[in-house]
């Protein structure tokens, strides 16, 4: 992700959590958190659990979030016009005695600066709060256009769709992601279902005349059948890695076999135990290390209803 | 912090296992499906909702297209990083760990190549792969706020020091090892699996019988780095039990070890065979040739007369000193502390004070050398002014930048610090005894508003001082290593100047005689870095430390200047010799065979 696509990711983000955005260029955001976006966002559980005992109104926090660091600060430094600090010295010395730090009051609000690169903490943060509302969803298509009657009624198929990452795993590792979508009326699996999904125009209510035909098989028997074209899939692939990485176990668990068995073998009783124990840790070790293994889980999921009987 | 971070390992482990189905891929591989979405997308529809929001769903996606790992190869993690850029070596290193050795490797470049930041982007790395989400970092207590800013600033890893129990909760904690094997810790870090542990300072553990690598033993760890700039100081086996934490059986039992590669506990022998096997564990970069890669080191004595006071002082005490060893012997225990008063008036008369009432106080009450330490103390009330601390503050002046003072006296310490303060020039102490914190304070101090550092500790490896580049010698300690240390705190990678570094010298004294040792005989300013410890060793291993003996030549020599020129003129010509024969590659002894394993690593010119 370059700086314009975190700009335009957390754009999408803040509006889909409602957050209001005070202020934005090109390279930066001032945004005030709705209730939801600070839960999520600003390590702050304590004081959400007294809001939530106390039932008082939430004060959320608000932000400077700086997606394009060196841009924001070439404006900075380019001549802003700051009248602000013209506010001559004898106010500012009264509102010292007053106890304002400030001669400002909105500055009185403290806004931190985050900045947000891929790999910055506060955006892995934001990955983190959309995954965590964005992962079981049950939409509709929006129809393509009204009917030309009230009276007819456009047939809708509903879908089990599921985006998987895939993850090849020995002491290193590879990811894929697949999309599937069972037809729930007929049992027709696509792949890239997620891409068509992203074409289309998907809303949570059900629209006006609009019937959705009865399913033909199963939610389990959907599943069974995404997990076995995905089983087919990955059948073909190429598993030299594995054989590599088995080696490599083999060749290890080998090593650590040839200096504990005579270690073993010579220990005085009292010790033998101790070095077993210590040679099944090395053991456990090395295979948790190198196993070379293959798991699919989602990474998010939901029911489609789309136009048409598929 | 960990409350929001959705760990996914975490969650889905929790339910895990039983929502798990295996279906066969390849006679080695199995693929494990994970179902716990689909229980949970049946369990909403059954209750019809809550339905999550189209947009996020989308968003969700994306961040994983993003994350999404595509090759084995490839160091991930370089592109999470855009606030610093790694050198080659470093990055070389990282892969080569990751990719080749399984992600168990001692790191064992030499000092000031940058293995912190080596095994920053190793962990770094893992983490990015999802491969490792906890971790231990052990390393001594003076070093662990450092390494936790570090990760933080530079990996953007959240790293936590360990204070009390709890801490040991969070995903990445740095501890020192003397705390993390004492209880109650102990237990609940020998009951964790580690997916990586990172141990600084690796040469620590060397010895196999001390309750450090017993504890080091026994962590249950997956991947594992072990730091140190010194994988052999004495012996071979320090070596073979660094690789028996790491991957046990390496280099065969510790009997086949013996026979396979040992001559004589320095000596290996079928050393490429050595070398094949040890290139599978452990990467050891090394400077380029010296010279060229540094800035430049310019060293200026500033030769001082002392005040007739200080002088009577000086020779009151050299005397006393003399009659002293002249009655008691030759018992160097009770001796050394006397030498010390000698080099203590070349530093300042605070010094020579304290050390001189505890002298008192520790002779009988009906000692005859007790009205002798009086009689010193009235030499000292003549004193009115101090020569070296006048000619710093000319030099302070002169220079008009940052600069670090070192004395080896605390007493003289505060005596500066006092004597800064009455000039109006802004001065901040660091000695060996400030806990973490206040060190940290410090430094922070000394980058901002002070101009002047006084240090009586350089040892502590957390100073690191690259923006300043004026260093004084208020004294100067007679260990080389002691002096090597205090440039290294400016004379570092990232110094931009030339580092001037001045000694005060007052004529006429046993100081005279060291600075020119030290500078002169064995050259130290010039010495390349690494080299002196080598030699060091191999100079005291016959006939005791260093100090040791200067202080024997010293009081051996009596009053007798030519004599004492002559000897240490014979002790510089020793130094010189090892360093020659340290140099040659005929003599593959203990610490330097290391030099002579190239293929463990590659060359690095250091620029600054």
């Amino acid at each position: 992700m370059n700086s314009k696509q975190v700009h335009k990711y957390v754009q999408r983000f803040l509006e889909a959590t409602q957050c209001s955005i005070i202020e934005k260029s090109p390279a930066h955001f001032t945004v005030k958190l709705s209730p939801a976006a600070d839960r999520e966002l600003t390590n702050r559980p304590f004081y959400w659990s007294f809001v939530d005992r106390t039932g008082s109104e939430p004060e959320t926090m608000t932000y400077l979030l700086v997606t394009d660091k060196e841009k924001y600060e070439e404006s900075l430094a380019s001549p802003a016009p700051a009248p602000a600090q013209a506010t001559n010295a004898v106010d500012a010395a009264l509102n010292r005695s007053f106890g304002f730090v400030n001669n400002n009051l909105a500055n009185a609000v403290r806004t931190p600066r985050e900045d947000l690169y891929f790999g910055s903490r506060k955006l892995e943060q934001l990955f983190g709060a959309a995954k965590s509302s964005g992962s079981y969803v049950n939409l509709f298509q929006e129809p393509e256009r009204r009917s030309s009657t009230p009276f007819q009624s456009t047939p809708y198929t509903a879908w089990l769709g599921v985006n998987m990452r895939v993850e090849f795993a020995c002491d290193r590792k590879r990811e894929e992601i697949h999309s599937y979508g069972v037809s729930l009326a007929t049992g027709l699996v696509v792949e890239n279902f997620y891409d068509r999904l992203k074409n289309l125009r998907l809303t949570p209510r059900l629209p006006s005349n609009v019937h959705v035909t009865r399913n033909g098989l199963s939610f389990t028997k959907a599943l069974g059948i995404v997990e076995t074209s995905l089983e087919r899939k990955l059948k073909n692939y190429d598993y030299t890695w594995a054989v590599d990485a088995a080696a490599r176990l083999e060749e290890e668990l080998e090593r650590i076999r040839n200096y504990y068995d005579p270690m073993i073998k010579h220990a005085e009783e009292e010790s033998k135990t101790a070095i077993e124990e210590q040679f099944n840790q090395r053991q456990t070790e090395i295979k948790w290390q190198y196993e070379p293994r293959v798991t699919a889980s989602a990474i998010n999921c939901g029911i489609f209803h789309l136009e048409g009987i598929e | 912090m960990t409350f929001t971070m959705n760990n996914q390992a975490n969650v889905n482990s929790a339910s895990a296992e039983a929502s798990i189905v295996r279906r066969k891929l390849h006679p080695l591989v199995d693929l494990q499906c994970d179902r716990t979405w689909f229980e949970e997308l049946q369990s909403r529809m059954a209750k019809n909702g809550p339905w999550d929001d189209w947009t996020l769903y989308q968003l969700s996606m994306e961040a994983e297209q993003a994350k999404r790992i595509d090759s084995f190869e490839q160091l991930q993690c370089l592109r999470t990083l855009p606030s610093f850029e790694p050198m080659p070596h470093q990055i070389d290193t990282a892969r080569k760990v990751v990719h080749e050795m399984g992600g168990r490797a001692i790191l064992a470049d030499e000092v000031g190549l940058g293995k912190t930041i080596e095994a920053g982007l190793v962990i770094k790395e893992y983490m990015v792969r999802g491969l490792v989400r906890r971790a231990l970092i052990l390393v001594p207590a003076s070093l662990v706020l450092q390494w936790v800013r570090e990760l933080n600033s530079k990996f953007g890893i959240s790293a936590v020091a360990q204070k009390k129990e709890h801490t040991w909760q969070y995903d990445v904690v740095v501890a020192s090892i003397d705390t993390a094997k004492r209880d109650p810790h102990r237990d609940i870090i020998l009951n964790q699996d580690y997916d990586m542990i990172i141990i600084d300072e690796a040469h620590k553990l060397k010895n196999k019988k001390t309750t450090n690598y017993q504890f080091a033993l026994q962590l249950r760890k997956k991947y594992c780095l072990l730091l140190t700039a010194t994988p052999i100081q004495n012996d071979l086996d320090e070596l073979y039990n660094l690789i028996t934490l790491l991957k046990p059986g390496q280099l065969g039992g510790q009997s086949e070890f013996a026979a396979n590669f040992v001559v004589d506990k320095r000596m290996p022998k079928n050393e490429d065979q050595l070398q094949d096997a040890l290139s599978t564990v452990m990467i050891r970069n090394r400077r380029g040739d010296g010279g060229i890669s540094f800035t430049k080191r310019v060293v200026k004595n500033i030769p001082l007369e002392l005040s007739p006071e200080e002088k009577a002082l000086y020779d009151a005490v050299t005397a006393f000193v003399r009659d002293r060893y002249i009655e008691d012997g030759v018992d160097m225990m009770s001796m050394l502390p006397l030498v010390t008063l000698q080099r203590e008036v070349c530093s300042s008369r605070d010094a020579v004070f304290i050390t001189l009432v505890n002298l008192f106080k520790k002779t009988a009450e009906d000692s005859p050398i007790r009205p002798k330490i009086w009689e010193l103390v009235e030499f000292i009330k003549q004193i009115k002014a101090n020569t070296k601390a006048e000619k710093v503050m000319e030099l302070i002046q002169q220079i008009n930048d940052k600069v670090i003072i070192f004395t080896e006296y605390r007493a003289s310490q505060e005596y500066l610090l006092q004597f800064f303060r009455s000039h109006n020039i802004l001065a901040v102490p660091y000695r060996g005894g400030m806990n973490r914190g206040k060190k940290d304070w410090m430094m922070d101090l000394f980058r901002g508003r002070a101009q002047v550092l006084i240090a009586t500790e350089a040892g502590g490896e957390g100073i690191n001082l690259q923006f300043c580049s004026n260093m004084i010698n208020f004294d100067l300690p007679w260990n080389p290593m002691r002096v090597e240390q205090r440039i290294g705190r400016v004379h570092r990678l990232g110094q931009k100047e030339d580092v001037k570094i001045y000694n005060l010298c007052t004529l006429g004294t046993i100081e005279e005689h060291i600075v020119n040792l030290l500078h002169e005989k064995i050259n130290l300013f010039e010495l390349v870095i690494g080299e002196l410890d080598h030699i060091l060793e191999r100079f005291e291993s016959n006939a005791g430390s260093i100090e040791q003996q200067l202080a024997r030549l010293l009081l051996e020599s009596g009053g007798d200047t030519a004599n004492l020129e002559e000897k240490l003129n014979h002790l510089g010509s020793t130094i010189t010799k090892l360093r020659e024969e340290t140099d040659s590659p005929e003599t593959p002894q203990g610490p330097t065979i290391l030099a002579q394993m190239t293929a463990l690593g590659q060359k690095v010119e250091v620029r600054p």
